[in-house]
């Protein structure tokens, strides 16, 4: 299954929610949706799952446009909410086999999909409570449960891990984790980027309806990681400014300073370049005591692409 | 051909899996949610409580001497009637509308329209979650309707007749309530609507009570065996049933995605019963010898002409690919296609079309078939009638051509929905204006009503002597001839543009034509 978000625009009114965003994605990949509080990712989640129609450009899955043809696209997408809908009179096998039946599925199928769904989401021991009297963990296992009743080969989730407590986040984490191996091509949107970082094989960030990055996890640390910042620790502090002097002259060395009993400095290149700047050091009579890389995580490179703004 | 074989085959085999069969979901959930609602169940306790106390009331001060009230039982249903239609009436389409507009609310997202589930499942789902309440009401009521046969002064004939006309009549009611919560309007608009409907629904009580009164007087048993009974009931149920079926599309047609050709099923639903309409009326015609009914006829279709105006000013130009791929190819089809599918230059002319027609159509009947066969009566006021028509139909025609000329021209790239709401407002305004000024200026009076103002529909119907209508007809024509001259070559663009997907000539820009910043192949395989 193919994930194509082409040219997406959407108004409401004067505001530009979306503004002209593509991405692709595929099954068996977890993709994270990132961006500050108003960025658009909620809008983009809707038009992908057809509760939205655009303003402009298209989504396909599979080759399916959600805009031409949405009753066909949402066979192949389940979409989950950042909040279950209130139903205060209903239980959560009643609320599963509604949407079963909502999705066609009769008799004999229908019972196994829904039991098969309470196991995996491991909601059975709670099939007859109502929605409204369960916790947030919980309510998201149901609507997880409910995305997932008819199969469907795309799954997005909005914030799915908003609100929930540590053990909901890990087992929300390995649902996820199972649902992948299961050729699902997952897009998940969420603030606690180091979760994501975990789980994510590819991310996605926007910012003001705009497209800031986009790709693999391995490929945005790599576009990032062209400027590391590099720690080092001498033995004689007293060699400190003669470093940082030495530092100004190195090339591909970028805003040497001294924090605490370190020196930082950002540092363009590869690795190799490390090597050689550790050599070079060593060489010129610097007792080295540490030396590494901070490489950039999810959230060095959302904070360093996002200016912070919402619409 | 292959179409209509493969419908065939599918209907065959539908029929011949009875046993797949399964409820409508909707059904399924709208009621397992409603017998552990607490105000149905409520509502439900209440309701026999109320029948209750009352079957006791009525029998406790009645005589021990059973037979000096023969109408015993008579009286009591009476009673029980009104209960059963104010209970049912009023809650039952309230309960449905509300809920049904609850969860069209962007804000309490129901996830119910991200399913396979077909508008017209999701519209059918309501409606029979809506008779089944319905049915669950009239069978609580059933053991105390029941107990009144055993007392004198009922005939079952008319206890079923009363019956059967109150459960429709509820349906038709639960029907607009269902259409109501789907209008694209905010939620106040919606509870204002409401109000408004639970504010009609005690003069309806009423009268439905009092045709009660006037059945149960009567005996329906006894009008049974006449033909006229029939004639008007059949006619009575048609028109009851069309307008049901109508709300029904619209509804339909509401919820569904904006890239649907919603337009075609409401156009060839209201072509159906338009010509439904015309032999229904002729019928009535050679039956009572009258040109009445070719009035009745026209007034309906040009209200709802009116109301369809609206609507087809407010359809985008654009054609989603959707629409465009299923346009047909050959001339004829392209015609037909032009004129029923979504499309505010399409919906003009069919608009243009059914309202001339039925005038051209009416007028034959009052004025042709009484000189040609003096049995039928023509209807008085005749003239009348024929310029109130005629400059309603003009005016109507102007207000939408010069909304959509303004919506285009100065507001583009506002949603097309404004047009509709111009055309609404135009005469509105064009009504109120010129009477506040005369209010303001001390001037208002019936007279100044009946004065000649030029531009007001509604003055049409208020003027006296036929110079003003004659006015009122030539002011019309000439403000629709300037508004179709400023439109024309939008509606031959509108025209060249209707053609199949990927047939020659300009074509509608739909994909966005900037090269996406990201490779649009997958990142990631």
């Amino acid at each position: 299954m193919k994930v194509q978000v082409k040219n997406l625009r959407k108004e409401f009114g004067k505001t530009v929610a979306v503004d002209n965003i593509s991405f692709a994605f595929d099954s068996g990949h977890i993709f994270g949706f990132v961006g500050p509080n108003g960025a658009g990712k909620t809008t983009t989640m809707r038009i992908i799952s057809t509760i939205e129609e655009p303003t402009d450009g298209d989504v396909l899955l599979n080759g399916i446009s959600v805009r031409e043809q949405p009753e066909l696209a949402r066979k192949a997408v389940g979409y989950v909410p950042d909040s279950l809908p209130a139903h205060a009179d209903i239980t959560v096998h009643e609320y599963l086999d509604f949407y079963a039946r909502a999705y066609g599925l009769k008799g004999r199928q229908r019972t196994q999909a829904v039991e098969a769904i309470e196991e995996f989401t491991n909601v059975a021991g709670i099939r007859q409570k109502h929605l409204k009297a369960l916790s947030k963990g919980m309510k998201q296992r149901v609507s997880l449960g409910r995305a997932l009743v008819y199969d469907p080969d795309v799954l997005v989730l909005d914030e799915p891990a908003a609100g929930l407590d540590p053990r909901a986040r890990v087992e929300l984490r390995e649902l996820l984790g199972l649902l992948a191996e299961r050729k699902k091509a997952i897009l998940i949107s969420s603030h606690i980027l180091t979760e994501l970082t975990e789980i994510c094989t590819g991310v996605v960030i926007i910012e003001r309806g705009k497209l800031l990055e986009t790709g693999t996890i391995e490929e945005v640390l790599k576009k990032s990681a062209a400027r590391r910042t590099v720690a080092v620790r001498l033995l004689n502090r007293e060699q400190t400014p003669s470093l940082l002097k030495e530092l100004l002259q190195t090339p591909l060395v970028d805003k040497p300073r001294e924090v605490g009993t370190e020196v930082h400095f950002e540092l363009g290149g590869e690795d190799d370049a490390a090597c050689e700047i550790l050599g070079l050091l060593i060489g010129k009579g610097f007792k080295v005591l540490e030396f590494r890389q901070t490489k950039a995580d999810l959230e060095d490179i959302f904070m360093n692409v996002t200016k912070g703004g919402v619409q | 051909m292959n179409s209509s074989t493969s419908a065939i085959g599918k209907l065959k085999a539908h029929f011949a899996n009875w046993r797949r069969w399964e409820l409508n979901p909707i059904v399924v959930k709208e009621l397992r949610q409603a017998v552990r609602s607490w105000s149905v169940t409520g509502m439900l306790l209440l309701f026999l409580a109320v029948l209750f106390c009352t079957a006791l009331i009525v029998l406790v001060t009645q005589t021990l001497e059973f037979s000096t009230n023969t109408r015993l039982g008579a009286e009591i249903f009476q009673i029980f009637s009104g209960i059963l239609t104010g209970a049912s009436l009023i809650f039952i389409p309230l309960y449905v509308g509300i809920r049904l507009a609850a969860e069209r609310q962007d804000s309490n997202l129901d996830l119910l329209y991200i399913t396979t589930l077909t508008p017209a499942r999701i519209i059918r789902g309501k409606f029979l979650c809506g008779a089944y309440m319905t049915v669950l009401f009239f069978s609580a009521c059933m053991p105390f309707m029941a107990f009144t046969n055993l007392l004198r002064g009922v005939d079952l004939p008319t206890v079923a007749f009363i019956l059967i006309y109150l459960f429709s009549v509820i349906c038709v009611v639960n029907q607009v309530a269902i259409f109501i919560a789907c209008l694209p309007i905010s939620k106040w608009f919606k509870i204002l609507l409401g109000l408004a409907g639970l504010v009609t629904a005690f003069p309806i009580t009423s009268g439905l009570i009092f045709s009660f009164y006037s059945l149960m007087q009567s005996g329906v048993g006894s009008m049974m065996a006449g033909t006229m009974f029939w004639s008007v009931f059949f006619t009575v149920s048609g028109i009851v049933l069309a307008v049901v079926v109508l709300l029904y599309f619209l509804s339909v047609a509401l919820i569904s995605p904006p890239s649907a050709n919603r337009g075609l099923p409401v156009k060839t639903y209201l072509t159906v019963i338009w010509v439904i309409g015309a032999i229904i009326s002729l019928a009535w015609m050679v039956k009572t010898h009258e040109t009445a009914p070719a009035v009745v006829w026209c007034v309906i279709t040009m209200i709802l002409m009116c109301g369809s105006l609206i609507v087809v000013v407010s359809n985008q130009d654009q054609l989603s690919l959707r629409v465009r791929r299923s346009i047909p190819a050959n001339a004829v089809g392209r015609l037909l296609a032009f004129l029923f599918y979504n499309g505010a230059a399409g919906g003009l002319v069919w608009v243009t079309f059914i309202s001339f027609a039925t005038y051209f159509l009416t007028m034959l009947a009052v004025k042709w078939i009484p000189s040609v066969l003096p049995a039928y009566k023509s209807i008085p006021n005749r003239t009348e009638f024929q310029w109130m028509m005629c400059g309603t139909i003009l005016y109507a025609m102007a207000y939408a051509l010069t909304a959509l000329f303004i919506h285009r021209k100065f507001l583009s790239r506002r949603p097309p929905k404004l047009a509709g709401i111009f055309t609404i407002l135009l005469p509105a305004l064009w009504a109120l204006i010129p009477n506040i000024v005369l209010f303001f200026g001390n001037r208002l009076s019936f007279r100044s009503l009946e004065a000649t103002q030029l531009g007001n529909v509604f003055n049409l119907y208020m003027t006296k002597t036929p110079e003003q209508q004659i006015a009122h007809i030539a002011c019309a024509s000439l403000w629709l001839v300037v508004v179709v001259v400023l439109n024309f070559s939008w509606f031959i663009r509108q025209l060249r543009e209707f053609r199949p997907l990927g047939s020659a000539g300009p074509t509608v820009r739909v994909e966005p034509s900037v090269p996406p910043r990201i490779p649009a192949e997958p990142t990631v395989s």
